[in-house]
């Protein structure tokens, strides 16, 4: 199990295109990907789960599970730090 | 009647009239049977599955030509069409013996119903998930809810707005034209029209709900006004203006990929003006020679810091990559006070055309001006790159200008980095240019007109006020005796001298443009055709 936590980057939080990248990035790892804010974890491979889930400037944490879940959490949280897509 | 709008993409087109209905598809049936559970499950599956495709591949043909905001909207809609959480709501709701098609609409409604009540964001994403949701039970119904994903008669489409989803539902070649009450050139509808090579006439406003129950409509796309329940005589008028128009542009398609030259032998560079990286392909596809000004704000627009050097020299190397050998001119940075620069500070000024922008604001601060220089640099290690300044008044600044290109080369050869060979050149856009013309050719290895600067600067006539469309003409004796002075200053210095304003395209202006001893001419990428084909007659 892998885990990380980071700050969400995009000026709208997670939502749009933002967040298609970040699920279409999500899929590419077999393992088990999910967010977690406040006590809530939500399916990282889910747009609709993801949306709205966070704003700008606001912690999450990413754990993943599985044979790639080192690369996945560090890619993810790379992505979803970033402030441009 | 007649409906007047914004000509939003051009063409003409008669056709049946189509008017899609509005509101939310209703399920037909809600309850099934245990034995219905398998074959429905799949069929749900089936129906996502071929939705998500159809939004990918409107998404994709958005983004090759160009629209990648459009395309991302799209993206979006396929990761919710494809959603694993979604999915397995609405097998549970199936495995308990309801419908696909209400599941779907069930589990759509409790998703929106979450996001309406976050803020006004996630409101319009909201709209996103009915919408999908909405497209899923459609066609697991084997029916439109708007009726469009099922018209099979070849019609021109009325109504109030069009969204991505309800052009994307429209079978292929089955829109003949848009007509809409609401939208400007800019509208989703309207680039999808031009996307698509159909005629649409957008923001008709309230004249059109008089409309909705015409039977035939007369559309022109190029003039933008539509008449409802044509007579005969339109009928035929526009069936010739259609014809007319098939077959010039089955005309200018053989023109696409020549290399122009006039009678005289005289060779004609016909080039694209880019405005990112995204547009390079469709570019290459209207038969660009190469890029005759590439602008390099949308790097530094719509964020809160300065691109980095690394940024900007992937977007150069794109555009270099792309055309390989085919010239490419960047012209740097021009912006002045009507646009906000992050970590750059302006002040606000009375005439920003006027102002501190271009090559003054470049010289003034380093910091902006020095990664630019560099990202060049190093891209035109991949292709055959120019670099560009805008705004030059005098030889001073394009002296200054040179010094901090040489200094860039000297910094980044002894820190070993990969540079390429750039040609250097003024953009001619203050009569101040044109007049110092012969000064700044011995410092320059090719000129560039910018005409729409030159003509707003020569004529004191603001290039966006309606009151003085006739002052916004390069066909004017003053900014012909410019452009003239300026390439006989060119031709004996021995540079090539461009045109990159809109005039380049406009085929009563290529003629004297060419006779005044312009070669190369770069405008908006569907023009290249028909210039080539003014410059072919010649």
């Amino acid at each position: 199990m892998a885990e990380r936590e980071t700050t969400v980057g995009p000026e709208e939080g997670i939502h749009g295109r933002p967040a298609a990248q970040f699920i279409k990035a999500a899929k590419r790892f077999s393992s088990q990907v999910v967010i977690i804010k406040g006590g809530r974890e939500v399916n990282a491979k889910s747009v609709l789960k993801i949306t709205g889930l966070a704003r700008k400037g606001e912690k999450i944490t990413i754990r993943a599970e599985g044979e790639d879940a080192e690369q996945a959490v560090e890619t993810l949280a790379q992505l979803i730090s970033a402030d441009e897509h | 009647m007649k409906l007047t709008g914004i000509a939003a993409s051009e063409g003409v087109a008669v056709g049946p009239a189509f008017v899609p209905a509005s509101g939310r598809p209703e399920a037909e049936r809600y309850r099934i049977t245990q034995d219905e559970v398998e074959p429905e499950l799949q069929r749900f599956k089936k129906a996502a599955e071929a939705v998500a495709g159809k939004l990918a591949e409107t998404g994709e043909e958005l983004r090759v030509s160009g629209h990648e905001e459009e395309a991302g909207i799209f993206e979006f809609h396929v990761e919710m069409a494809e959603d694993p959480e979604l999915a397995s709501a609405v097998e549970e709701r199936i495995g308990n013996l309801e419908s696909p098609e209400a599941a779907v609409l069930a589990v759509g409604e409790e998703y929106a119903a979450e996001l309406a009540a976050m803020d006004e964001y996630m409101a319009a994403r909201a709209d996103d998930v009915r919408d999908v949701a909405g497209q899923i039970s459609a066609r697991l119904m084997g029916k439109g809810f708007s009726g469009l994903e099922t018209l099979e008669t070849p019609s021109i489409v009325l109504a109030r707005s069009l969204a991505p989803s309800d052009t994307a539902r429209i079978k292929e070649g089955i829109a003949l034209g848009f007509v809409t009450a609401e939208g400007s050139r800019t509208s989703h509808v309207s680039i999808m029209a031009r996307s698509m090579g159909i005629p649409a006439v957008v923001g008709v406003g309230a004249a059109l709900e008089g409309a909705l129950g015409a039977e035939e409509v007369a559309l022109d796309g190029s003039e933008g006004y539509a008449i409802v329940d044509p007579g005969e005589d339109t009928v035929a008028q526009f069936q010739k203006k259609s014809a007319a128009l098939i077959e010039e542009r089955a005309v200018l398609e053989e023109y696409r990929h020549v290399e122009a030259s006039t009678g005289e032998g005289r060779r004609i560079e016909v080039a694209a003006n880019l405005g990112s990286a995204s547009e390079a392909e469709d570019a290459l596809e209207w038969g660009a020679e190469g890029v005759g000004l590439f602008r390099t704000e949308f790097l530094f627009m719509q964020r809160d810091d300065l691109p980095s050097e690394d940024e900007q020299y992937e977007a150069y190397s794109a555009v270099a990559r792309a055309f390989g050998e085919k010239p490419v001119i960047i012209r740097t940075l021009d912006v002045g006070g009507d646009k906000d620069l992050p970590g750059v500070d302006q002040a606000s000024e009375q005439n920003p055309f006027l102002g501190w922008r271009g090559i003054r604001m470049s010289l003034d601060t380093p910091e902006l001006f020095g990664p630019q220089l560099r990202a060049i640099l190093r891209a035109a290690a991949h292709g055959h790159l120019k670099v560009m300044f805008p705004m030059v008044a005098d030889v001073g600044e394009l002296e200054a200008a040179k010094a901090m290109l040489q200094e860039c080369l000297g910094e980044l050869e002894s820190e070993g980095k990969r540079v390429g060979e750039v040609e250097i050149g003024v953009m001619i856009e203050t009569p101040a240019a044109a007049i110092c013309a012969a000064g700044l050719a011995k410092e320059s290895d090719f000129f560039s007109i910018g005409t729409n600067d030159l003509v707003q600067y020569t004529l004191a006539a603001d290039r966006g006020h309606e009151r003085l469309r006739r002052l916004q003409n390069a066909d004017h004796p003053a900014v012909l005796a410019l452009i003239q002075q300026t390439c006989e200053a060119a031709n004996a210095a021995g540079i090539p001298v461009g045109v990159c304003g809109e005039a380049a395209g406009e085929p009563e202006m290529i003629p004297k443009l060419i006779r005044l001893g312009v070669t190369e001419l770069s405008m908006g990428a569907p023009s290249i055709p028909r210039a080539k084909k003014v410059v072919s007659e010649l």
